[in-house]
Parts: C-alpha cells; sequence; structure tokens
C-alpha cells in the first residue's frame, strides 16, 4: 500500500476520450466540406464569364458554348412576352438580344447590371438565356434623393455604357 | 465524478470574468447597438436599386469587418506565441478566444448575406468567387478550432494551433479582393476599396460607420471575456489534474 | 418596407446570435470563476 495507484480511472477515460474525438472528427468533416465547396464552385463557373464586347471576340467567349454573359439591361428595351422576358443587354458600346425563358427574380430592371446565363441561338442571333442574376453595383443612392437628379444620374448610367 | 470545490477558496471570490474596463465597454457596446438599431432600420434611407434590402448591409458589413478583424487578432497572437521568447500561453488563448468569436460573426455574414441575395440577386447562393472564398474562410477557421481541441500536451495544442492560424489568415486578403481577382456577382468594396471615393450616400455612410464601431468595441468586450475564460479553462485543467493525484495518493495511503 | 421579414430577420438572425454569444461567455465565465480564488485570476 506504498505506492499510490496513478492508473485512469475506467469511470473516467471514456469521457476524456470522447472529448479528444470529436475535434479530430470535426478536422474530418472540414476537409470533406472544404473540398465539395472548391468542386462545387469549380464545376458551376465552367461557364465563361464574358462581357457583351467580348462575345465572338475573346478567347474562350465563342458563341458555340454556354456563356455567362455581363451587361447592362437596355432602357426601354424590356418587354414580357408570353412565357419568356425580351431585353437587350449593352456593355462598352456592343449590345446583344436576350430572351429569357421566364420573370428574372431579384431587383431585375432596366439600367441595372445583370449577368445572363445560356447559350446563343446562330439562326435568331438571340442570346437564350436560362438564368438571370443581378449583379448589383457597389454605388448606393438614396431612394429620397432629388428625383430629377435621380432621373439625370439613371439615365447617365445607361448612356454611359449603351 | 465532480470534485469537491477546494478548500483554499478565499471568501474575497468574485464572480465572473468582469472588470471595471470591460463594464465600460460592454456599455458602449450596448449603446452603440441600440443607436445601429435607429439608423439601420429607421433614419437611413432605402436605396434607390436596393430598396430597403440595403439595411441588410448595415449588420453584413460589421460582421464581416468583425470576423477578419478578430481573424487577424489570432494570427497576431499566433505570432507572439509561436515566435516570442517565451511562446506565451496568454497569447494562445487570446488566439483561441479570437477565433471562436470570428467563427461566430463568420456565420452570421453568411446568413445575413444569403438574405441580401435571395432578395436583390433573386438566388440564395452562388458560386461565385467573393461566396465560395468566404465559405471556404469559414470552414478554415471551424478547422482551426478542432486542431486547437486535438490530442497532445498544452504546448503542442498551442503551436500546432498557431501554425495553422498563421496560415488561415492568408485566406482574409484573398477573400478581401476575390471581386477584383475574379469577375463576380458580388459588388466590388465601396467603403476599404482602393481608392478613396466614397460612393455611399451620407447617412448611409453614417450608419455603416455606427455598425463598424459598435461591432469593433463588441469584439474587444467579447475577446476580454473569452480568453479570461479559457485562461480558467487552462487552470482548472491543471488544478483538476493536481487535486486528481492528490485524492489518488490519499486512496493509495501516501500523504503528500 | 419591402421584404420586411428578410431585412427584419436578418437583424434578429445578427443580435440573437450577439446574445446567445455572449450569454454563454458570461455564464460559463461565472461558473468557472466559483471555484476560484481571486489570486488566481490574473485579470484583477
Amino acid at each position: 500500500m506504498s505506492t499510490p495507484d496513478l492508473t485512469p480511472r475506467p469511470e473516467q477515460s471514456p469521457k476524456r476520450q470522447r472529448r479528444r474525438i470529436m475535434p479530430a472528427v470535426v478536422l474530418a468533416l472540414v476537409v470533406v466540406a472544404g473540398g465539395v465547396v472548391i468542386t462545387q464552385a469549380l464545376s458551376t463557373a465552367v461557364d465563361y464569364y464574358c462581357n457583351v464586347d467580348e462575345v465572338g471576340e475573346r478567347s474562350g467567349c465563342d458563341t458555340g458554348r454556354r456563356l455567362r454573359i455581363q451587361g447592362t439591361v437596355g432602357e426601354g428595351t424590356v418587354v414580357a412576352a408570353t412565357g419568356a422576358t425580351l431585353f437587350d443587354i449593352r456593355f462598352n458600346g456592343a449590345s446583344m438580344k436576350v430572351e429569357y425563358a421566364g420573370e428574372p427574380g431579384g431587383i431585375f430592371k432596366e439600367c441595372l447590371p445583370v449577368v445572363v446565363h445560356g447559350v446563343f441561338d446562330e439562326s435568331s442571333g438571340m442570346f437564350l438565356g436560362d438564368r438571370v442574376e443581378v449583379k448589383h453595383s457597389e454605388d448606393y443612392v438614396a431612394v429620397n434623393d432629388d428625383r430629377l437628379e435621380e432621373a439625370e444620374a439613371d439615365s447617365a448610367a445607361c448612356d454611359s455604357s449603351a | 465524478m465532480t470534485l469537491d470545490p477546494p478548500s483554499t477558496v478565499s471568501t474575497t471570490s468574485r464572480r465572473g470574468t468582469a472588470t471595471a474596463a470591460t463594464r465600460a465597454v460592454g456599455v458602449l457596446t450596448i449603446v452603440m447597438i441600440g443607436w445601429l438599431g435607429v439608423f439601420g432600420l429607421l433614419l437611413s434611407p432605402a436605396d434607390r436599386d436596393q430598396g430597403d434590402a440595403v439595411r441588410i448591409m448595415y449588420v453584413h458589413v460589421p460582421s464581416v469587418w468583425l470576423a477578419y478583424l478578430a481573424f487577424i487578432v489570432t494570427a497576431l497572437a499566433s505570432a507572439v506565441h509561436l515566435f516570442g521568447k517565451s511562446h506565451s500561453m496568454q497569447a494562445d488563448r487570446v488566439a483561441g478566444a479570437s477565433a471562436e468569436i470570428g467563427v461566430v460573426f463568420m456565420a452570421v455574414t453568411l446568413v445575413t448575406g444569403m438574405l441580401w441575395g435571395r432578395i436583390t440577386w433573386g438566388v440564395y447562393w452562388q458560386w461565385d468567387a467573393r461566396l465560395t472564398t468566404t465559405a471556404l474562410l469559414f470552414i478554415s477557421y471551424i478547422g482551426y478550432l478542432a486542431v486547437r481541441g486535438l490530442e497532445g500536451s498544452r504546448s503542442q495544442r498551442a503551436r500546432r494551433s498557431a501554425i495553422v492560424g498563421l496560415l488561415a489568415v492568408l485566406e482574409v486578403p484573398l477573400v478581401h479582393w476575390s471581386v477584383k481577382l475574379w469577375r463576380s456577382l458580388h459588388q466590388e468594396a465601396t467603403v476599404l476599396g482602393t481608392d478613396l471615393d466614397v460612393s455611399l450616400d451620407g447617412l448611409m455612410l453614417f450608419s455603416l460607420f455606427v455598425g463598424v464601431v459598435a461591432f469593433t468595441l463588441l469584439f474587444l468586450w467579447l475577446l476580454l471575456h473569452r480568453s479570461r475564460v479559457l485562461t480558467m479553462i487552462d487552470l482548472s485543467a491543471e488544478t483538476g489534474l493536481d487535486a486528481a493525484l492528490a485524492q489518488r495518493r490519499a486512496e493509495g495511503g501516501v500523504t503528500a | 418596407m419591402t421584404d420586411a421579414g428578410f431585412i427584419l430577420g436578418s437583424y434578429a438572425i445578427t443580435f440573437g446570435s450577439i446574445l446567445i454569444f455572449t450569454w454563454r461567455t458570461i455564464r460559463s465565465g461565472r461558473n468557472l470563476s466559483d471555484g476560484m480564488s481571486d489570486e488566481e485570476k490574473p485579470w484583477l
């Protein structure tokens, strides 16, 4: 009875073990989740991201493949047809007609920059979009600013990109 | 299972982790968060294009600011631990506390950003450069916290996590400039951009400023309290071990 | 206010997370400090 018993106690060790195993499990999950995020991002970003003026010009922006095209919705060009929305997107002097199957969500409207996912239809010369995202610019303007000033700024924004 | 509290506990024991300084910071934080609610939801104007959705910015941007700040503090404290002569354990605890706070606010950033995206882009989530790198940053720091809890001696764990803390912070500039590096749906930085031309309405900018000040104070408060909690966890782990040893000796009939 | 649910929801999530995290921090600080004397608390 002279030496102290220093062996781990059976009722204490399972709890200690569980506490140490959890971080390893979490770490494994983190690695898996990171892999999923990267593969998801890479697989959904395969469509080339082109500005309107780069279509057919820049390498990768060929009309024979799926593209994501960025441009500003042309003023007065939005037409709601049956089951589709027609509009022009413009960027840096170039313009393109878009036929989007459905009604664009978000804050879609004239003069806002958008990204349209889809394919180019050679016969009609239209870009057939199946997804429209509103790309918000980094400009924030209060709604209660002078209305006239706002209208001017609005048309100026449209003019500059048209 | 539960050990009796050591009989040496003095009657002058003060509850909790507060000091006069943290109380002052706490009161200021509450006041500023109150103002954030008032400015963000009531006084600031709606945006011309986004409408009222712009109000989400006043919690989204300060949250991500706090998370960035927290991860930078983690990296700095990790460097102090790793390269300092004393390999300060206090620095390691500050790093851990800061990362915990950062992860919480990264989660808030992601959720509020998703709600904002649903209104303005029409989708909750996009695998675009900014969103993807932000998700990776969030996941990385969950990994960092897991590394902190891995098996090993206290100094081993501190050293390991310091290395991870220094590596993970490299993602922060990657996230911030991802909108410039890759074409992205996410707008570019409005306030912390490279040019100083801030394109933000006066009251909107002020609301954002209130949010950033409130969240910086909140970070300071949380960091002080959180690192004190971690100090006590380390202390109780040590004293717990001592107490257990003393108990075994007593059972074995050996008087220490 | 349009999309009020989303906007108020994002404020609720933010402030709610802050409250929960703060409360947990204070509570664990109190619980741990109960078994310690002031000499063991380096911040005092």
